[in-house]
């Protein structure tokens, strides 16, 4: 017994000694990096705890590993949302004929396959037309207007319409494009994972696959002379946020699109020199979404009037570490900023922060307060609104605590309640919540935007799902105008449409633009350059809108 | 001993039912939840794809309209035949293809430091029992207390922080590094373990104390009974006297509680996983609630299910042969 109590004394003695063996060990052990040829270019898109093999670049969900269908797989042509214009990729030109009812694609000449195979318009019919066959394949609905898909020639596509829809030219230039002698012989393309990719990309071949970790190498046949000037890209698991603006933080990662809290102090801080980010304001606007079916919300001038209660000032100071600005009275962001209606731009005057008018409005909607300065409705209740956020969106949180604050001081008592993303989702789409903030739809014209906001095509009754327009606002004027705008390509009818939606949606605050939604994106030169910047803006810095980055891909220099 | 193998397979039938009922939960409770896993993806996306992708969504995923009931008795058909069918948030990858890796490094991460805090408590509770009032009994149960009134994601993190991201001791993340190739290697082995090493040793600390509080308490108990001071009369080696009849007999209520744990370690890890970026079972379940994957969830929680009933029915044998009193 005695001796046994010595041992353990001894032990405890030589714990810590036991404790250097093994780090030292393990160090010797583990610091061999393979350090052969040129850094690979690291980057943090995706964050997974572990990766799967998945290089199908027609699968909806986004179950493919990033970059497959903006760098592995390319599109006909990447609409650059910093320019505005479609960037000719695998084509070079387009043209509407017959009134809209056909439109012919021009391609590429010098374009091969990864596998040395020509690149040709049978392989862009081909991918087409296997969307036709498989319904999975298709998340734009492209064959709800399509009618054919045809090669004329080898560098000539012809797509004919079922009826005139103009819009649709986004989803088909921005359709990754697959090799048909490759495709043609796979059995299930839904289910295929398409582990060895053969594709027209500047990164092509599978260097190293684990769970952990793995790289992509450059296409030996890349038809862009001289690029991509990166070797090779690699990938890490980051499972959660945190772990990822760590690694970006301690310089192990050259490229990544993370949101990070105080990102002076905690990334830039560390390596002024090297560790830069650039948020621009490319996408819509984030919203409060208020459930116009209620009552008290169902009227307009209580909406405007909630608007103007809100200090946006404070909210994209407070959640949002002053990365954006407050919204814009037509909810478009600086990206598309072009399409503002100077109209609505006037009219939309509640999309600013006044308290006193706020009250004013409400008092004249006939809301009073009650005794606990609570304002009433008519049948003598007390004014009580949940506003929902998912739990843990700690940005969105503090912006609704800030809303939650603001609208008190109109007399409107308010709740932040958090719930889970699946509860939280249920209940917006099904039209079960007060208010909530949440995202819109984006596109390379407001049309989208609008189109979900206010348009009664998704427009569905409380209690069932609806995809968008969760705020349950329809339009008849906007309706008409939706399919104006389908039918057009006229650059100026299209902007009236635009400029006649803004008004509309001015006029009746069908929900209440809160501040512009950033797209996040972070680099480091220590090791790459030739990064886009707001003074170099070439496209969006962000990895988070394929196929736009495809840009930064071939243009991203070693030092 | 036909005794015995009764009482085996009266257990056993006792689990087989124990295991439906699971697997009925298992199917019920995930689709319970409120929203459906294609609206999940379609949101995700946060505005980029558009409202028409829902019918591609669920034309992908194979989600039908079928009764509950008839979904019920094809996924239990499904299961018998060992097919838990494909993963919707990895899709098109199948759920046990999925499952088994993380399994391993769950396994591996999980139930090592299960083992050496399980082996590791009871010996050290054998010991202070032995020389209760000594130093070693006033300084231990309460400092080990004190550890295991931390939760172990918050150790876990502190660990994570100081040796990993302020020391840079021990690596931040992953269960290998990338020099090394998996396979059986010994760089790799030697790496798998130096990785392994501050996750394990943050739950070790943990539950080391409520091992060694069991077993000390049980062991006092025992100590007390006629049996060893009659063992002590005899003139037994101190040694024998207390492995052999104290502790053997004071481990009973332990070994129990090992088994139930060594279930549980499937589940266990979770937050210590997504801490370290383990590519174990935990963060594949909060993936698979938070996107409402059906397959996979029902995977997960049936390699949990099946672990807890078949490391129960191992102690069921294991205590048959320690405690002589179940064999009658």
């Amino acid at each position: 017994m005695y001796s046994i109590h010595c041992i353990y004394q001894y032990a405890l003695k030589l714990s810590p000694m036991v404790l250097i063996c093994f780090i030292l060990i393990f160090n010797c052990c583990t610091q061999h990096e393979k350090n052969s040829g040129p850094p690979p270019f690291v980057i943090s898109q995706e964050q997974v705890s572990s990766f799967v093999r998945n290089f199908n670049p027609l699968i909806p969900s986004g179950s493919s590993r990033w970059p497959t269908i903006s760098g592995i797989y390319e599109p006909l042509f990447i609409y650059n949302s910093m320019t505005g214009i479609y960037v000719p990729w695998l084509a070079t030109g387009y043209e509407w004929k017959d009134g809209n009812l056909q439109l012919d694609v021009t391609l590429r000449e010098n374009v091969i396959w990864s596998d040395g195979e020509p690149f040709t318009a049978n392989d862009v019919s081909f991918t087409f037309n296997l969307k036709k066959t498989n319904a999975a394949l298709d998340p734009r609905a492209s064959w709800g207007y399509l009618k054919s898909v045809e090669a004329i020639n080898n560098h000539l596509v012809r797509f004919k319409f079922l009826r005139i829809f103009v819009p649709g030219l986004h989803a088909l230039t921005e359709q990754a494009i697959i090799p048909k002698h490759i495709w043609e012989n796979i059995e299930d393309p839904v289910k295929f994972t398409n582990p060895d990719p053969v594709a027209t990309g500047p990164f092509t071949e599978i260097l190293r696959f684990d769970h952990q970790i793995w790289e992509l190498g450059r296409n030996p046949h890349y038809w862009q002379e001289g690029k991509p000037a990166v070797e090779r890209l690699r990938f890490y698991a980051y499972p959660t946020n945190e772990q990822a603006t760590i690694a970006l933080i301690n310089g192990e990662v050259d490229w990544a699109g993370n949101f990070i809290p105080a990102i002076d102090r905690v990334f830039v801080g560390r390596d002024p020199d090297n560790h830069h980010y650039w948020f621009p304001r490319v996408g819509g606007s984030i919203f409060l979404y208020v459930n116009t079916t209620k009552p008290f919300l169902d009227n307009i001038e209580v909406r405007k009037a909630i608007s103007l209660a809100i200090n946006r000032e404070l909210i994209v100071r407070v959640a949002m570490y002053d990365y954006t600005i407050p919204a814009h009275p037509t909810a478009l962001a600086d990206g598309l900023a072009p399409w503002r209606s100077e109209t609505a731009t006037e009219n939309g005057d509640w999309v600013a922060y006044d308290i006193n008018r706020a009250n004013e409005m409400l008092d004249e909607a006939g809301f009073k307060k009650g005794p606990n300065g609570i304002r009433l409705l008519p049948d003598g209740n007390e004014l009580f609104f949940d506003i929902s956020i998912v739990s843990g969106w700690s940005d969105w949180i503090r912006a609704a605590q800030v809303i939650s604050q603001n609208l008190k001081m109109v007399g409107i008592n308010t709740r932040v309640k958090t719930r889970d993303f699946g509860a939280w989702l249920s209940s917006m789409q099904n039209g079960e919540f007060d208010m909530g903030i949440a995202w819109t739809e984006k596109g390379p014209t407001p049309y989208r935007l609008y189109r979900g906001l206010m348009s009664s095509e998704f427009l569905k009754p409380v209690g069932e799902t609806a995809e968008v327009n969760w705020h349950r606002f329809a339009s008849d004027e906007v309706d008409s105008l939706c399919i104006a705008f389908e039918k057009t390509s006229d650059r100026d009818e299209i902007k009236q449409i635009i400029y006649r939606m803004q008004e509309i949606f001015v006029d009746n605050a069908p929900a209440i633009p809160l501040f512009a939604e950033p797209s996040w994106g972070q680099y480091n030169t220590k090791r790459f350059t030739n990064f886009p910047t707001a003074k170099n803006p070439y496209a969006q810095i962000s990895p988070n809108y394929p196929p736009e980055n495809l840009l930064v891909l071939v243009n991203v220099e070693p030092k | 001993m036909s005794t015995s193998i009764q009482y085996l397979l009266r257990r056993l039938g006792f689990y087989a039912i124990a295991a439906w009922a699971a697997l009925t939960l298992n199917f019920f409770i995930p689709r319970m939840m409120p929203g459906d896993p294609a609206s999940i993806i379609f949101a995700r996306f946060r505005g980029k794809l558009n409202p028409e992708a829902m019918v591609a969504l669920r034309e992908t995923f194979g989600l039908t309209d079928e009764p509950l009931m008839g979904q019920y008795f094809t996924y239990l058909k499904n299961l018998l035949s060992g097919d838990l069918g494909i993963s919707i948030a990895y899709f098109p990858q199948p759920v046990t293809e999925i499952i088994s890796t993380a399994l391993l490094w769950t396994i591996f991460l999980a139930g090592t430091s299960l083992i050496i805090s399980f082996s590791l408590g009871t010996l050290l509770g054998t010991l202070v029992a032995w020389k209760r009032g000594g130093r070693l009994d006033s300084f231990l149960p309460p400092a080990l207390a004190f550890f295991g009134a931390f939760p172990y994601f918050w150790l876990a993190m502190v660990a994570l922080f100081a040796f990993g991201f302020g020391l840079g001791w021990f690596p931040l993340r992953h269960a290998y590094g990338d020099a090394v190739t998996p396979g059986f290697n010994l760089p790799f082995i030697i790496d798998a373990i130096y990785h392994a090493f501050l996750p394990a040793l943050t739950m070790v600390m943990v539950s080391l104390g409520g091992w060694m509080l069991s077993m000390r308490n049980t062991m006092i108990t025992t100590l007390g009974a006629d049996y060893i001071t009659f063992a002590r009369a005899k003139g037994l080696p101190s040694k024998m006297v207390m492995l052999k009849y104290a502790a053997r007999n004071a481990i009973l209520p332990n070994f129990t509680g090992f088994g139930m744990a060594l279930g549980f370690v499937l589940s266990g890890a979770l937050l210590t996983e997504i801490i370290f970026s383990y590519p174990g079972q935990g963060y594949l379940l909060l993936e698979a609630v938070r996107a409402q994957d059906f397959p996979l969830m029902q995977g997960l929680f049936m390699t949990i299910t099946l672990a807890v009933l078949g490391a129960n029915w191992l102690v069921d044998i294991a205590i048959l042969f320690l405690d002589p009193r179940t064999r009658r």
